[in-house]
């Protein structure tokens, strides 16, 4: 016996409402498929990269908080054997979790987003998401000094690389994806778009152009609507009055300014110190390298420093009030130095960047609490160097100089700090490039055996322009509404084989010595030379342009005017192939002195 | 781990997008369920929390109930009532490094609740900590002038009593006095609290203003014996000796533990009866007081030189000591006695009591405030000079 429902026969005129209401949506889609281009399409993915980062990024802070409350209990505990026991414990979970399921995320974020972009065609595991989220949400919650930002921008980064290949978008535009979803990330876990935009084009991207800017800034503020919608619109911390108010105070800032890029190349360098031999060390000892670190941890929380566990943004937002004397502030970021030294080089994932906010906040109280008391005229409060701190090791340690003034300024909400943060931020930054000179992405980055491009080095060469390879103006330059015969005689005195030709009313155009004697000899003396002239579009080039724009021309001219921007039809000289490619040979000579 | 979704709808961008709009519509609606989840556990973790703070800060241990009171604020970060009681104890733990950090929460709950009176009387509470009058006044206006959760009238009163207080203590007199009057005009129709009005105006030594508040409770409460003491003692303080005398004796009947009252009423008794310049006096009382007074000047002006160890007969005494020229000056108003009961003297009576009031206010700035007789004939002196004044 059959169950089949028996064939109902539709009424005719049912049927025809729902082929028509079909054909209606195909219409509707398929004019709608018109409206996106690419461009369009990949900004409207923008958003979305930053809805689901943002999503991603809740649930991330939800399970760090909720793993801290499990595990360490709502209220600060010293002398427990739980700040011994629980670092060290999760630490072990963490590194069988590392080393068996989620072996790509050991490692920077930032930098792992760098070689999405640079080397993989913008292709980040989504098993690196996964796993940043369970290992690194667990390693914090548990007390491990290190921060919930690296991981969210890699989480970020990797839900916009999955998404993009699921979408199958051009491999260009699957490139960005990673510092589009990157910036997300950052953004809200900072609460802070605009340093997130800045920290991705800084850091990541390296150039600035209106669709790469577009992309990113609509990430960054989806997924900061979003956290906010979520976990409401509170700074990190309670920004106390902060206020500059004599311009000679900015000599103390500066000395904050030198301390702070002293302390970043000391933390820089321990980092760079200690991670190789620890990931030298044999594969057995990786297992435990995580727990001693947490070990250590747990005895520096034991012996009366908790603050110096997880994070530490509640710790930073005491020391913005005043709530440490300068002993104890110094003592913590020493500790907070050496606590996330181990934490970092031991493989843990988790980021850097809270925990260089804390170092920088502790550092700013201590230094500016010592000044005010060798120098009680001074006005600024100890919240504002704690914040002025908090940008300077950004800037000397992460080596950001933007961001890190416009983190302090978009957390604070306050531009009236923002010369002491300029200030204090240059003489850190300075210091840190002379004493260490290769910033802390590139050498960890290097410690893993890759090249990427540095944009720090990037910003800081030089750059050959066309007036370093430009000639003088030639002696002989023709006039295309001279007849053949005056510009033929003209170049019987030179000695050049090539001249140029200006043309009426603008425009440069070539004749060459040949050329002249063909239409001589063919009869031609009595016409202008723009009659018989192959009608040529001759591009002209300007002093300031990079060499790199002559290289396009010189192999299909053989004389390229330069000229002047207020005036296109004054020369400045001209380059050609040789002139051009001499220069750089002659800089070739010199980058590399063997071949001199 | 590659994954990839099944090719079920054509790769067309309108249908990606709504894909991704549903995609991005689920995944809020599930973490918004996910968050409120949590947010209810952490709102009852904040609760325990709290009420954990509050118990330490019944048995006076601050450190604990601020750490308390910081978790529970983290647990649940948007409660204005965590939020001013952390910033409250803060204020209270007397380590004036936290006032910082109190003002800054206050601060906070400020700038989103402008007109929450609370908030405002504790910022108020924490500029008078620092002694700033002008911010502490600001404060404690918004206060009177905002928002109460409960009982506004009451509450409101009692902010101003306290920078009434607070302007006393800092001797901010003319803020103070402006304070008072409005309060007199707000008090309820209650003894208690006029009584309070009372005090505060005799601690302003604006004693026309406490008497008047005492008598306002003794329409109230005719038998209140505290506004009974009070109406007396402002009188005595104010110099209307007959209506203190009046009221200390009421108060002395109806509390005779009150010590201070009948001491009092001693000593306005003995004001009354040494008074020469009383009216309803004949001439012959008057004579006689003035002969009583002038005596015990000189009583007075012997002992506080014995005191001093000057001696009032020789010239050999420091330059600054003022008691020989007394001494010289009652010699020579002694022999006006006789000269009193003639009716050409009208002026006579008045140059005698001067030589006895600049003894007696001589003797009390080098010997020491007087007792009985010479401190009445020195009240006296005093409401003389300012009845002149």
């Amino acid at each position: 016996m059959s169950n089949r429902a028996p064939i109902v026969n539709p009424s005719s005129s049912s049927s025809t409402q729902t082929v028509a209401r079909v054909r209606a949506s195909r219409r509707l889609f398929s004019k709608l498929d018109g409206v996106f281009n690419e461009e369009v399409f990949f900004l409207i993915l923008c958003v979305f990269i930053g809805i689901f980062s943002g999503l991603a990024v809740v649930c991330f802070r939800l399970a760090i908080d909720w793993t801290h409350l499990a595990l360490l209990g709502p209220l600060p505990e010293t002398h427990s054997w739980r700040l011994f026991a629980i670092p060290s414990l999760a630490g072990i979970v963490v590194a069988i979790l590392v080393l068996h399921v989620f072996p790509g995320i050991r490692g920077s974020g930032v930098n792992q987003t760098k070689s999405a972009l640079y080397i993989f065609n913008g292709f980040i595991p989504f098993r690196t998401a996964i796993g940043k989220f369970i290992c690194a949400g667990l390693a914090i919650g548990s007390g491990q000094s290190l921060g919930p930002e690296d991981p969210s921008l890699q989480i970020g980064a990797s839900i916009a690389s999955a998404l993009g290949r699921q979408l199958e978008i051009s491999r260009e535009k699957l490139r960005l994806m990673a510092p589009v979803g990157a910036a997300a990330g950052l953004a809200a876990a900072f609460n802070a778009p605009i340093s997130a935009v800045l920290f991705v084009i800084e850091e990541v991207i390296g150039r600035w152009s209106a669709g790469i800017l577009g992309s990113v800034v609509l990430s960054a503020v989806a997924s900061v609507v979003i956290v906010r919608s979520f976990l409401g619109s509170e700074p990190l911390f309670r920004i106390p009055i902060t206020a500059f108010k004599r311009p000679s105070e900015l000599l103390a800032y500066a000395v904050l300014g030198i301390v702070g890029g002293l302390a970043s190349v000391a933390f820089a360098k321990a980092v760079g110190y200690l991670r190789p031999i620890l990931k030298g060390l044999p594969r057995w000892t990786q297992y435990f390298q995580p727990a001693l670190a947490g070990l250590l941890i747990g005895l520096i929380a034991f012996l009366g420093f908790p603050q110096i566990m997880g994070a530490g943004y509640g710790s930073m937002d005491e020391a913005m009030h005043g709530q440490y004397e300068w002993k104890v502030l110094a003592i913590l970021a020493v500790l907070k130095i050496i606590a996330t030294t181990f934490s970092f080089v031991s493989g843990t994932p988790g980021g850097m960047f809270a925990p260089t906010l804390f170092i920088g906040a502790m550092l700013g109280g201590a230094v500016g609490d010592i000044e005010r008391i060798l120098f009680p005229q001074l006005t600024g409060s100890t919240g504002t160097y704690v914040l002025v701190g908090m940008g300077v090791l950004f800037a000397g340690f992460l080596r950001v100089p933007m961001t890190s003034v416009f983190m302090v300024l978009e957390v604070s909400g306050n531009y009236e700090i923002v010369v002491p943060v300029i200030v204090a931020n240059t003489f850190s930054y300075l210091i840190s490039r002379s004493l260490q000179p290769i910033p802390i992405f590139d050498m960890l980055t290097r410690q893993d055996g890759l090249i990427l491009p540095s944009l720090e080095e990037d910003r800081e060469e030089t750059i050959l322009r066309v007036e370093d390879a430009m000639l003088p103006v030639p002696d002989t330059i023709l006039s295309a509404q001279d007849y053949v015969d005056a510009n033929f005689h003209r170049v019987q005195d030179s000695a050049d084989s090539t001249f140029l030709v200006r043309m009426h009313p603008s425009g440069w155009n070539i004749a060459t010595r040949e050329q002249l004697q063909r239409f001589y000899r063919e009869g031609k003396g009595e016409l202008t030379l723009a009659s018989v002239l192959p009608v040529q579009s001759l591009p002209s080039l300007y002093p300031d342009l990079s060499l790199d724009s002559a290289l396009r021309y010189v192999n299909d001219y053989s004389l390229i005017p330069v000229v002047n921007r207020a005036d296109s039809r004054r020369l400045e000289g001209v380059v050609s192939r040789d002139s051009v490619f001499q220069k750089y040979g002659s800089e070739r000579a010199i980058e590399v002195p063997g071949n001199a | 781990m590659r994954w990839k979704l099944p090719k079920l709808v054509p790769r067309s961008a309108p249908i990606i997008l709504l894909v991704l709009t549903l995609a991005a519509v689920s995944g809020f609606a599930a973490v918004s369920h996910l968050v409120s989840r949590y947010n209810l556990n952490q709102q009852a973790r904040g609760r325990r929390l709290y009420a954990q703070g509050l118990a330490d800060v019944a048995t006076k241990r601050y450190d604990d109930a601020i750490a308390a009171f910081r978790a529970a604020l983290t647990c649940d970060p948007t409660n204005p009532q965590y939020e001013l009681t952390l910033a409250r104890t803060l204020r209270d733990s007397n380590d004036p490094r936290r006032l910082d950090e109190a003002e800054s929460y206050l601060l906070a709950l400020w700038q989103r609740a402008p007109q929450d009176a609370a908030v405002n009387l504790a910022l108020a509470r924490v500029a008078a900590r620092r002694g700033s009058i002008e911010d502490a006044t600001r404060y404690f206006h918004n206060a009177m002038y905002g928002v109460w959760a409960s009982d506004p009238d009451a509450n409101r009163n009692r902010a101003r009593i306290e920078l009434i207080e607070f302007l006393l203590k800092r001797n901010a007199r003319a803020p103070a006095d402006s304070e008072l009057i409005a309060l007199a005009a707000s008090l309820p129709a209650s003894p208690a609290a006029h009584l309070q009005a009372a005090h505060l105006f005799e601690q302003a030594q604006d004693y026309a203003g406490a008497l008047a508040q005492c008598e306002v409770v003794l329409r109230l409460d005719p038998g209140n014996a505290a506004a009974l003491a009070g109406a007396g003692e402002t009188a005595y303080r104010f110099g209307d000796y007959v209506l203190a005398q009046r009221y200390l004796r009421m108060a002395a009947n109806a509390n005779p533990e009150d010590s201070v009252s009948r001491q009092l009423l001693e000593s306005t008794d003995l004001i009354l009866r040494a008074n020469p310049f009383h009216s309803h006096i004949s001439d012959a009382e008057r004579n006689r007081r003035i002969d009583a007074a002038l005596a015990q000047a000189e009583v007075r002006l012997t002992r506080c030189a014995q005191q001093a160890h000057v001696d009032l007969n020789s010239t050999a005494n420091p330059p600054a000591s003022p008691l020989p020229g007394l001494q010289a000056r009652w010699l020579l108003a002694k022999p006006d006695l006789k000269l009193l009961r003639s009716p050409a003297e009208t002026d006579l009576p008045d140059a005698i009591m001067d030589v006895v009031f600049q003894i007696e206010q001589q003797t009390a700035a080098t010997c020491g405030p007087p007792q009985t007789l010479d401190l009445a004939l020195l009240l006296i002196s005093r409401k003389r000079e300012t009845a002149t004044q």
